[in-house]
């Protein structure tokens, strides 16, 4: 079982308790098979939503607390957003681990139509593994990237429904229908 | 059925959260606009922003719930008022004709909330719009809806309609477009009674139009519409021209937002 | 060539119509100004609705039905003057008390749980009075004097029957317990007993008398 520890350890401006947000780290953690410390630094004056890794190795994870936030209850933890958007930093993880990313640019050279691919195929795998979804959200994002038509949409599914593409498959996908 | 309906009181189903206006105002983090997904810094909603998609769904969310809020305002008018002694038949006819566009624009919004990957109630309810369709006295609803909100929908649809041309998207363009031309309808409707229901009393129109510049500065907050180029809604002059709106009225709306803006970064 | 000088009958052998009719001008000035009437009360508490109904299509829908009747109203305002009444508010009013009663009755259920009760009293009760009123002038109004009501009607009627349908199909919808059918029963014989003092949304006669009297002969 992953060892999660939350910055800060209690929150001021939003309802957030460290404790839960803990167990959904560790939760997600154990099902994608990551079973090593993991920290999870939160800025909860941003109630923006953008989430970066700090450091792979060992993995330490950085996320406005707009990241973490129901969007139905402004200020209260969420517990979906919150699986969604650890379950892709920490595939990204794994991904850049496993050999077939070597090739990727590092996060800082991504650009948002890269970044765009990379998450509609993170965000499949972790739908059929029960933790994240919202398929039409990630295909609106993905047809901004990529282009409204026929053939983006056909590059979405076969991102969203292959399991484990190298970072070379994923960027024949995107490129095959960038507008 | 009671006349004045209040905005507490406005009808949901389950998955619709409503957020007070104390809720909204006491976020510590600083008041939030359609559903949160403001940037870091003030930026013209587009799709090369980083979060321009996820932002424009949260848009759209608000302009889903904000078309609700307008149908049921513009059908408390049709109720609320007696004929002859308050409010002329035709001004009814023209809300019983706006009920039709709104409950259409509700349709499309949820359309576009559906192509957009949005569901419904995933972001919270602000009742801000309905409350400002309850004042008591009709020529001031209607100056507060009909010119401020309605301008301000303006505002939005014109910057969606952009953002879809940007993105690509012709479902986004072409149905923000069709709604843009129901709210011009709509602004015009409400200069035009402004105008006739005030012909001979100017301290009614005075009250009225104060009215609509307390609901304008309410969306004003932070410089979120404006006419700088980083205004996340832009002010849409030509539109609001057509509507009825006189340069000086454009211009002072303008101000307000330089005004609010440079009130939240004192 | 065709020969222009050749005679033709002035009435088509297809067109039937005929000259007499059951109203005078004023009976259907009358009557038109009641129609108005109701269609103003109807479109006004639809749009007072709307913001009563939790259940997002029918919130919707009485947006959508809200204009349909009130150009309706329109449309019998601008009748009115061509039937000689000038100042349209004097016929603007109720056929009798009845029908004041029937409209307070039908627009009293506020709450939300109430939306059954909301459309049983317009779709179940007020709208098929209207289309057998509706219906019964248009049959028997003179087809050529009176031409302007029988097209204003045509539209209308149409209206009112998608508008019937509709509303019908949401009740439908909605009833999902033999508690709710009990409701809904309750609702309309309420209604309808309002509705049967009153006489139609027209008054006695709304739709004719179907009996004849039979003089008992010795």
């Amino acid at each position: 079982m992953a060892q999660v520890s939350v910055k800060p350890e209690s929150f001021e401006m939003v309802f957030y308790d460290a404790a839960v947000i803990g167990e959904v780290v560790s939760d997600v953690a154990g099902r994608l098979g990551v079973d090593e410390a993991i920290t999870v630094d939160i800025d909860e004056a941003s109630p923006l939503g953008r989430s970066k890794i700090l450091s792979y190795d060992p993995i330490d994870l950085w996320v406005d607390g707009g990241a973490f936030e129901d969007t139905r209850r402004p200020r209260q933890f969420g517990q979906s957003r919150s699986r969604d958007t650890i379950g892709r930093l920490l595939l990204r993880v794994l991904d850049r681990r496993s050999g077939r990313f070597d090739d990727a640019p590092t996060d800082e050279e991504l650009d948002l139509v890269q970044f765009a691919a990379w998450d509609v195929h993170s965000v499949g795998r972790l739908e059929r593994l029960g933790i994240g979804g919202q398929r039409k959200r990630r295909l609106y994002q993905f047809r901004n990237r990529h282009g409204f038509t026929d053939v983006a949409d056909a590059a979405f599914d076969e991102l969203w429904g292959s399991s484990e593409l190298s970072w070379s498959e994923i960027e024949r996908i995107s490129e095959s229908c960038r507008s | 059925m009671r006349k004045i309906f209040p905005a507490e009181e406005l009808a949901r189903d389950s998955r619709f959260i409503r957020q007070t206006n104390e809720q909204r105002l006491n976020d510590p983090r600083g008041a939030r606009v359609a559903g949160g997904n403001t940037s870091e810094n003030l930026a013209k909603l587009t799709p090369e922003l980083p979060n321009g998609p996820d932002r424009a769904r949260a848009l759209m969310h608000g302009i889903f719930v904000g078309e609700i809020q307008a149908l049921e305002g513009a059908g408390r008018t049709c109720w609320d008022f007696e004929i002859g002694d308050e409010v002329p038949l035709a001004l009814k006819m023209d809300m019983a004709r706006q009920c039709w566009d709104e409950a259409r624009h509700c349709e499309i919004s949820i359309s576009l909330a559906e192509h957009m990957g949005t569901e419904l109630g995933e972001y919270a309810e602000n009742g801000l719009l309905y409350e400002a369709s309850c004042n008591p006295d009709p020529v001031l609803r209607l100056t507060g809806v009909n010119r401020a909100l309605e301008g301000l929908a303006i505002d939005v649809f014109n910057t969606m309609k952009e953002f879809g041309n940007m993105a690509g998207d012709p479902v986004l363009e072409f149905c923000e477009d069709w709604m843009l031309a129901d709210e011009v309808t709509h602004v015009k409707m409400g200069s035009d009674w402004l105008r006739r229901l005030t012909q001979n009393d100017k301290e009614r129109l005075d009250k009225a139009l104060e009215f609509q510049k307390v609901v304008d500065r309410l969306f004003s907050f932070n410089g979120f519409r404006g006419e700088d180029d980083d205004s996340p809604i832009q002010l849409t002059r030509r539109f609001r021209e057509l509507a009825g709106f006189t340069d000086d009225e454009i211009d002072e709306i303008a101000d307000m937002s330089r005004d609010a803006r440079a009130e939240a970064t004192a | 060539m065709t020969d222009i000088k050749r005679p033709r009958e002035p009435f088509a052998p297809w067109d039937r119509r005929s000259l007499p009719g059951l109203f005078d001008v004023d009976e259907t000035a009358r009557r038109v100004g009641h129609y108005k009437w109701v269609e103003i009360k109807l479109f006004e508490a639809l749009g007072g609705w709307v913001a009563t109904i939790p259940e997002l299509d029918v919130k919707m829908r009485l947006g959508t039905h809200c204009y349909h009747h009130a150009w309706h109203a329109d449309l019998f305002d601008k009748r009115l003057p061509e039937l000689r009444e000038m100042k349209t508010e004097r016929l603007t009013v109720p056929p009798n008390e009845h029908m004041v009663e029937f409209i307070e009755a039908m627009t009293e259920p506020e709450a939300g749980h109430m939306t059954i009760e909301k459309l049983v009293g317009v779709y179940r009760v007020l709208i098929p009075h209207k289309i057998a009123a509706y219906t019964y002038h248009r049959n028997g109004t003179s087809e050529i004097t009176d031409m302007p009501t029988i097209r204003i009607l045509d539209f209308i009627l149409q209206d009112e029957f998608n508008d019937w349908r509709e509303g019908e199909m949401l009740i439908q919808s909605m009833i999902e317990s033999p508690e709710e059918v009990e409701r809904a029963m309750v609702h309309q014989t309420k209604l309808e007993k309002i509705m049967l003092a009153a006489g139609g949304i027209a008054g006695p006669g709304s739709i004719g008398d179907p009996y004849v009297e039979v003089v008992e002969q010795n």
